[in-house]
């Protein structure tokens, strides 16, 4: 017992007196939390830069253009004469979508000819791709409603039995947990948590594996097991209060969608960040530089993201990467946490990735003892 | 004297050559993690588009016309129907389980209403925090839905006494024809993949740079660096050679691998991309001479190219597109040579654009190239010849 609070004890004054692990344990804590969403910070795509090639010219195809204007998704900046120049201006990224009215637009509307409206966008950028073809999509299904409404009047159907006669199935579509179905939203409060699990590898990784040797005469397999729990109880004391943070200040500075949280949320964190400290630790032993612990996992984050259920659905991955990245803490934690956290979900919705998590935990608890007392013998004399 | 002899680029870079060959750790970090970095990115997106996404259903009416629209669901590529549930809160609770993505709720006496001509209303809850899936779903039911809305028009307009071609004329009088540009399949693995791999670059790149010259101070070897060089730029110039080489190799075998392999559409110019990939390549080992020049301590370095590489990919403007950013986060974009490379590779090989699209990204990586060293040279001069610079971790 006395090694643990020695290994607890020690790593604190260690951690305390080294700057280049304090910027990534705790100054990289804050920092991400507000640099990294700046991009997003008007959370909603709107007013992306449409194209009217107007083939028609008459006071229909105009006030259609004027519908697509006045949508809020798209903003018409040009009016090419032709649609080959509205492709030349995608292609240079000048325009993120095409409204083509064709010519007898309006002659075709007007003798009850179905008429046909391109609706053109850029699925290079698939944002801009979806905002472009719904604003245009929509202004265009707004007109055609209210031209098949009026006719209907004017066949002497009231206005009410008109609208139920040219939908009769009407679909209302209802947002679930991010009502503005807001980009930061959706990107911001699982990042959190992935910086959580990077900056805690990486920090223990600089901190480096520890010295068995001041923590007493026990065996090696005893002396290994202290410092691992001694150790990683000081990282997880820390975390737990950057995980209030995140949680429970930085998620309501942002405006982030917050429905629950509280026990069930520390239900999750525990077991993840006990299984990220041990696996931090085991890894450790593999770097012989400090350093190589931010140069050889910087890269992972990009992966992890889309990897943990939720920038990418788990379906659609390969069945073999979806089984192999339940090694990952964050493929669980990320998912259960954001259900809990931003959707109010409870304990037993998320007891699957609960159970993985505690998994992780003892796995990576064995792996962290077993390389340090198995270092700790290579580079003993005796 | 035989050539490589005398100080210079050659000499340099040849020391740094076999300091490379002879690491265990430089074959790691210069050679394994990057090709499965590339590996696993591209595994991620192999399937292209998610596809059978699970969806709640509750259906109150179990008429002919609500099991019609539950299989119709069903049927889609996109997505299966998971149920049957008795109440909208069952159903509820599979989205918070990560059971489904969405709820789509019947009302009881559906098909009886329609009949009516009281429009009864189907209600779709989408997940909107999971929005890939979410938004596929959201479009996916509003199709299968207005399309079977439509039919029931068409039958009550034939009812009234229209001819099948003329209510087929009269049910939507004005219609979109929808089509996506340069990307016809909204394929993700050829709109992600193409990026995400130059990002694992950029971060590789930018890391072993800072590694190389880093690790020259770290170790308190710059003085025999700098004699090998004989001036700061040629030591500099030739510590950075081989991995010029090796991932300018890399980054072009990459890239022609994803158009060949993955099938990717590649409709410009490969020249022009293979000239802005060795521009890529100089411009964030640029940025590593930079960092170390003015950290002059590699563990200073390595956190800070972090914070330069790490979170470049969300300032890129490829999820979020520039335009929609706050000034600030664009300012930064427009500093991180990734920005530019990424607006040149996917004008030309997603679009296809005309090479003049493509000269202002081009011209921004050149500057880089051009703008940065000599900043960063005339400050790592000084700290190459001062050995107090050196040792410090």
């Amino acid at each position: 017992m006395s090694a643990v609070l020695r290994a607890f004890r020690d790593e604190v004054h260690g951690a305390l007196r080294d700057p280049g692990a304090l910027l990534v344990l705790v100054g990289a804590i804050s920092l991400y939390a507000f640099f990294y969403p700046t991009p997003y910070r008007r959370e909603v795509l709107k007013e992306v830069p449409v194209a009217v090639v107007d083939l028609d010219r008459t006071p229909l195809s105009r006030q259609l253009a004027r519908m697509a204007d006045a949508h809020e998704l798209v903003r018409v900046t040009s009016r090419p004469a032709s649609l080959a120049e509205a492709e030349r201006l995608v292609l240079r990224g000048n325009a993120g979508g095409i409204l083509a009215i064709p010519s007898g637009f309006e002659r075709d509307v007007k003798r009850g000819a179905p008429a046909t409206v391109g609706v053109f966008a850029d699925a290079t950028y698939f944002l801009v791709y979806r905002q472009a073809l719904t604003g245009l999509a929509e202004a265009t299904a707004t007109l055609s409603a209210g031209i098949e409404v009026k006719r209907l009047q004017a066949q002497g159907m009231p206005e009410a039995k008109a609208l139920a006669f040219r939908d009769p199935l009407p679909l209302v579509s209802r947002p679930l947990f991010n009502p503005a179905e807001g980009y930061a939203s959706y990107v911001v409060p699982g990042v959190l948590i992935l910086i959580l699990q990077q900056t805690l590898l990486i920090g223990i990784g600089l901190r480096g594996a520890a010295d068995l040797d001041v923590l007493g005469k026990g065996s090696l397999l005893a002396r290994a097991t202290a410092s691992v729990i001694g150790r990683s109880l000081a990282f997880c004391l820390l975390y737990a209060v950057h995980a209030l943070f995140y949680f429970g200040i930085v998620a309501r500075i942002f405006g982030f969608p917050v429905r629950g949280g509280g026990l069930a949320a520390a239900a999750l964190v525990v077991p993840f960040l006990l299984s990220t400290s041990f696996l931090g630790l085991a890894l450790s032993v593999l770097f012989r530089r400090r350093e190589a612990a931010i140069q050889t996992l910087l890269f992972t984050s990009l992966p992890a993201i889309f990897l943990a259920s939720y920038a990418w659905p788990p379906e659609a991955l390969p069945a073999w990467l979806r089984a192999a990245s339940q090694a990952i803490p964050s493929t669980s934690a990320i998912p259960a946490l954001l259900r809990v956290n931003q959707m109010g979900a409870s304990l037993a919705h998320v007891r699957h990735e609960l159970a993985v998590l505690w998994g992780l935990a003892i796995v990576f608890f064995v792996a962290a003892v077993l390389s340090h007392a198995a270092r700790a013998r290579s580079s003993s004399p005796a | 004297m035989a050539l490589g002899d005398a100080p210079g680029v050659f000499r340099a870079a040849r020391r740094e050559a076999y300091q490379l060959v002879s690491s265990r750790y430089a074959l790691v970090l210069l050679v394994l993690l990057p090709l499965a970095g590339f590996a696993l990115v591209s595994a991620i997106f192999w399937n292209r588009l998610p596809s059978d996404l699970p969806v709640a259903v509750v259906d109150a009416d179990r008429s002919l016309l609500s099991r019609r629209l539950v299989r119709m669901i069903d049927a889609t590529k996109s997505m299966r129907v998971t149920g049957p549930f008795a109440s909208p809160a069952e159903a509820f609770d599979e989205v918070l389980a990560a059971q489904a993505y969405a709820v789509v709720t019947i009302p009881a006496h559906l098909e009886r209403d329609v009949k009516r001509g009281a429009a009864p209303k189907v209600v779709l809850y989408y997940d909107a925090l999971r929005l890939i899936p979410g938004s596929i779903v959201k479009r996916d039911v509003r199709a299968v839905v207005g399309t079977l809305s439509a039919g029931v028009e068409i039958q009550a307009r034939k009812a009234l006494g229209e001819t099948p071609d003329v209510a087929a004329a009269r049910f939507e009088p004005v219609r979109s024809m929808r089509g996506a540009l340069f990307n016809p399949g909204l394929d993700y693995l050829a709109f992600l993949v193409p990026a995400l791999g130059p990002t694992l670059l950029s971060i590789f790149v930018l890391v072993g740079a800072v590694h190389a010259l880093g690790a020259e101070l770290r170790d308190g070897t710059a003085g025999e660096w700098l004699a090998a060089g004989g001036s700061a730029t040629r030591a500099v110039m030739g510590a950075l050679l081989p991995q010029t080489l090796h991932f300018t190799a890399l980054g072009l075998v990459a890239t022609a691998l994803q158009f060949r392999l993955l099938g990717i559409p590649m409709r410009g110019s490969p020249l022009l991309i293979a000239l802005a990939t060795i521009l890529l390549v100089l411009a964030y080992q640029a940025a590593g001479l930079l960092i170390v020049a003015f950290s002059a301590n590699l563990r200073l370095a390595s956190s800070a190219a972090a914070f330069y590489g790490g979170p470049a990919f969300a300032f890129t403007g490829v999820t979020f597109p520039t335009f929609g950013m706050p000034v600030a986060a664009k300012a930064w974009g427009a500093l991180l040579p990734l920005t530019h490379y990424l607006e040149l590779l996917l004008g030309q090989a997603m679009r296809g654009a005309p090479p003049s699209a493509s000269f202002a990204p081009l011209a921004a990586l050149a500057a880089f190239v051009v703008l940065v060293p000599p900043l960063a040279l005339w400050r790592m001069g000084r700290v190459m010849r001062d050995p107090s610079y050196w040792g410090r971790t």
